[in-house]
């Protein structure tokens, strides 16, 4: 699935980035470059899925891609699809997958439930304690306090729970599947998690193919339990802080805070100590993840509407290509307006 | 009554071999060298004592995995009063348990914290009941597994320190004579266990093709019983051997350090209950692991040194029961040892490239990056350009790299002389083997099935669904 992934995410950029613009893209790089190519190119689905993605791993996906002739690199990075290229794409069918919004952090949320799932597991069975499948000293304090909270000797909490994720996980709409993935990492008394490579056979898919299931089925179910919040109090509760919807980086943030209240940005440049340059991407950023910004301080909406002419004429998003089309606008107007989109 | 005590606190009527006089000692204030076998009740040796104290016990452990493991160990038996102090510890958790270090009953700490100077003057600022160096070995430069930073132990051993407490599996007279050393050691006590494990029998198959191997691995396991272990020398032919494995209906799982952390739980606690039944590892596999029916450990290829096979071959027969250690080797296997040996070692390369680095004024640990280094090989480098002058740190590295390759003839020489392989292997320990046994060794004359039964055919369990699994793991029962 990794290969589908890859021509899915070289299909968007475009031939416009390196390949390396993929492997940042997929290891959520929190650099300017990789946070904008996310805006720019709509790559949001795959923003930090694989945060651990090996370099060879991704670089046999990229190699494969090649040998089966749907994709050309040069000496650069640089890529081109080819047509059998593009009659893949046509014909991808991939997962669901919301990167931008969890970056990662679903591993959390299912660190927290399965050591929910083995402490309650265990006081079922009267086993006082246990080696915690986390470690993470954080999730054990989390967990902690979620069990003390929820009065957890009482019985109640199974029964609740058990429903809770039932329930939510038959609405999410995943496959059978997704659904046994999602369980089969939880480990208790008598039945034990199973690991990738056992997974891996009895689904008879790759251990990778496998993982990125597993994370599409969090993404999914993630969702779910957002959307009717009413209906999963605990899972909700599990699922604390882990949904990013301000994506902005701390620093972008702050400029973000003062700019909503009124400053320029000569003044927060003169404010913050940065470089106006630093300023202009953070802004840049802001108008990417908020849809109420208003860029026409910046540039006007004929501007704006130039812009998108021009990506449509030109059929690219670089910035020189469009800069010599639009010579009497600054590279900062027309990345804010790439970064906005269509109004 | 220690007897007493033993069973109050952990429900244990009678001592193991070694631990009883061990702990007297400690008790009356003398320093001791224990050197006992994985899984004979080394950690006791400070336990029970840190109950007879009133002040924390300091454990020493050069290994992440097995200090966790401990921990988790008292931890799981209830006891609060226990805290690591290693890498993985908070800023914020790390000045709490600073703050409150003399509150703790166990203090475990790795030898890279010990450099650290807040940690170093906490400890010396304050007194200890007992300082444990557990796996004591790798403090010598002669041990296989030497951790220079080690050596700083001996920086909070001041005037009027508590006993000190040596702890290893395994240890040749020049490494117990540097443990001695470096933790200056006055007279301890030395409890030495019989390495000698009878029940443990020794095969040895040659083979003129590496490839041969694999075929006559997977022949032994389809028809012999588990539960086992081969070890294999890198992480891909464990995945790729084990793969092998499962596609013949075998159930077994590789096992290393590439996994993630609940993929290891998970296969840990799967072989415990036999729902695995064949562990394909590295040597990361072992430690910590508490099996007592292990039947094999076959070692697909020579270990670096006897040391290893020793303690690698120690995980089987626990129970006491017989067990069956098998060792395969092919033409050329001893090049393949060689190189994995000396792979942790600094190159003459590098010893230059750090003075290069020192001379420009940069910090050489950009070499972990920029010359890919092991992070083990450059603490090793590290120490020693701190210590030495160049040339000389060169010299030394020569001389160690020599030494792992003697290491690499001893195991050879156990492998190709004729002779019985125990008495071999406890010689190499400084010991002698006191009476021969009825089924020792391949040379001695050996049948595999007079120690091994056939394989069981265990049914394959129908897999549950997603519904029936949650079931059963919130309410134990679906």
């Amino acid at each position: 699935m990794l290969r589908q992934i890859l021509l899915h995410i070289f299909y968007q950029l475009n031939n416009e980035r390196t390949i390396n613009a993929a492997y940042h893209l997929l290891r959520g790089k929190r650099s300017g470059q990789t946070i904008q190519d996310v805006g720019i190119f709509k790559l949001y689905p795959y923003f930090g899925i694989l945060r651990k993605l090996a370099r060879p791993v991704f670089e046999d996906g990229v190699n494969s891609l090649g040998v089966e002739g749907w994709i050309r690199t040069d000496d650069n990075g640089y890529f081109t699809l080819t047509e059998s290229g593009l009659e893949q794409v046509r014909k991808l069918a991939l997962p669901f997958f919301d990167g931008w919004h969890y970056q990662g952090n679903e591993h959390i949320f299912y660190g927290r439930l399965s050591l929910i799932v083995q402490s309650l597991s265990n006081q079922a069975a009267g086993i006082r304690s246990f080696i915690p499948v986390q470690r993470n000293e954080e999730i054990q304090g989390w967990c902690r306090q979620f069990l003390l909270a929820s009065d957890f000797r009482s019985g109640m909490l199974q029964q609740a729970l058990f429903h809770e994720m039932k329930t939510s996980m038959e609405q999410s709409g995943l496959s059978t599947l997704q659904k046994e993935l999602l369980v089969e990492r939880l480990t208790g008394v008598g039945v034990t998690g199973i690991p990738w490579q056992q997974l891996s056979f009895e689904h008879e898919m790759t251990e990778l193919d496998c993982q990125l299931l597993f994370i599409s089925a969090l993404h999914k179910w993630l969702d779910t339990i957002h959307q009717h919040n009413e209906q999963f109090p605990y899972l909700l509760k599990l699922a604390e802080n882990i949904r990013i919807d301000n994506v902005l980086t701390g620093s972008a943030y702050q400029t973000a805070q003062m700019y909503n209240q009124g400053y320029s940005l000569e003044q927060i440049s003169a404010m913050r100590r940065l470089k106006a340059s630093t300023i202009e991407d953070h802004l840049v950023e802001l108008a990417m993840n908020e849809p109420t910004f208003d860029s026409t301080p910046f540039i006007s909406h004929e501007q704006h509407e130039a812009v998108q002419q021009a990506v449509r004429t030109y059929a690219t998003r670089k910035l020189r290509v469009l800069h010599d089309a639009l010579p009497h606008l600054s590279y900062f107007q027309i990345r804010l307006a790439l970064a906005k989109g269509e109004v | 009554m220690l007897e007493q005590r033993l069973q109050e606190i952990f429900g244990y009527s009678e001592f193991r071999p070694g631990q009883k006089e061990i702990i007297e000692h400690l008790l009356e204030g003398r320093d001791c060298i224990a050197l006992l076998p994985t899984g004979m009740g080394k950690s006791m040796c400070y336990q029970l004592p840190g109950y007879m104290f009133d002040k924390p016990v300091l454990i020493v452990s050069p290994l992440l995995s097995l200090m966790q493991d401990q921990v988790d160990q008292l931890r799981q038996r209830g006891e609060k009063r226990v805290v690591a102090l290693n890498s993985f510890l908070s800023p914020n958790k790390k000045t709490y348990a600073l703050h409150f270090l003399h509150e703790y009953r166990f203090i475990f700490t790795s030898p890279e914290m010990l450099t650290q100077p807040q940690v170093r003057q906490r400890l010396q600022s304050m007194e200890l009941s007992l300082i444990v160096a557990d796996e004591a070995h790798c403090i010598s430069q002669w041990g296989f597994d030497f951790r220079p930073d080690y050596l700083r132990i001996g920086e909070i051993l001041g005037e009027g320190r508590p006993p000190v407490l040596a702890l290893t599996a395994t240890a040749t007279d020049s490494v117990l004579a540097d443990i001695k050393k470096y933790l200056s050691m006055k007279e301890p006590y030395q409890f030495i266990h019989n390495v000698n494990r009878e029940n443990i029998k020794l095969a040895k198959y040659m083979f003129d093709k590496k490839e041969e191997k694999h075929e006559w691995i997977l022949e032994h396991v389809k028809n012999t019983a588990g539960p086992g272990i081969v070890y294999m020398s890198s992480r891909k032919r464990c995945d790729e051997f084990s793969q092998l494995l499962i596609e013949n209906h075998i159930r077994a799982a590789s096992y290393h350090a590439g996994k993630d952390a609940e993929d290891r739980q998970f296969i840990q606690q799967q072989f415990i209950q036999n729902d695995v039944e064949w562990i394909v590892a590295t040597n990361a596999f072992g430690m910590g692991v508490h099996k007592d029916d292990i039947r094999q450990v076959i070692h697909e290829s020579m270990p670096a040194n006897v040391s290893n096979y020793m303690q690698e071959i120690g995980r089987a027969g626990r129970d006491g029961k017989d067990a069956l250690a098998i060792l395969l080797y092919a033409d050329g296997d001893e090049h393949y040892a060689r190189y994995i040996a000396i792979e942790d070692l600094p190159k003459t390369m590098h010893v230059d490239a750090y003075a290069a680095y020192r001379q420009m004024q940069q910090n050489p640990t950009v070499m972990l990056h920029d010359e890919g280094m092991s992070e083990t090989a450059f603490r090793v480098l590290d120490y020693w350009m701190q210590q030495e002058p160049q040339e000389a740190v060169k010299q030394r590295l020569l001389n160690m790299e020599e030494n792992k390759h003697t290491a690499v003839r001893e195991m050879a020489n156990i492998i190709h002389m004729s002779t019985c392989m125990r008495a071999k292997l406890v010689e190499y320990f400084g010991q002698t083997l006191i009476k021969t046994q009825e089924v020792c060794c391949t040379e001695c004359g050996l049948e595999m099935d007079k120690i091994i039964g056939p394989r069981r055919k265990v049914t394959k369990q129908a897999l549950m669904t997603w519904d029936g699994r949650l079931q059963k793991l919130l309410f134990g029962h679906i």
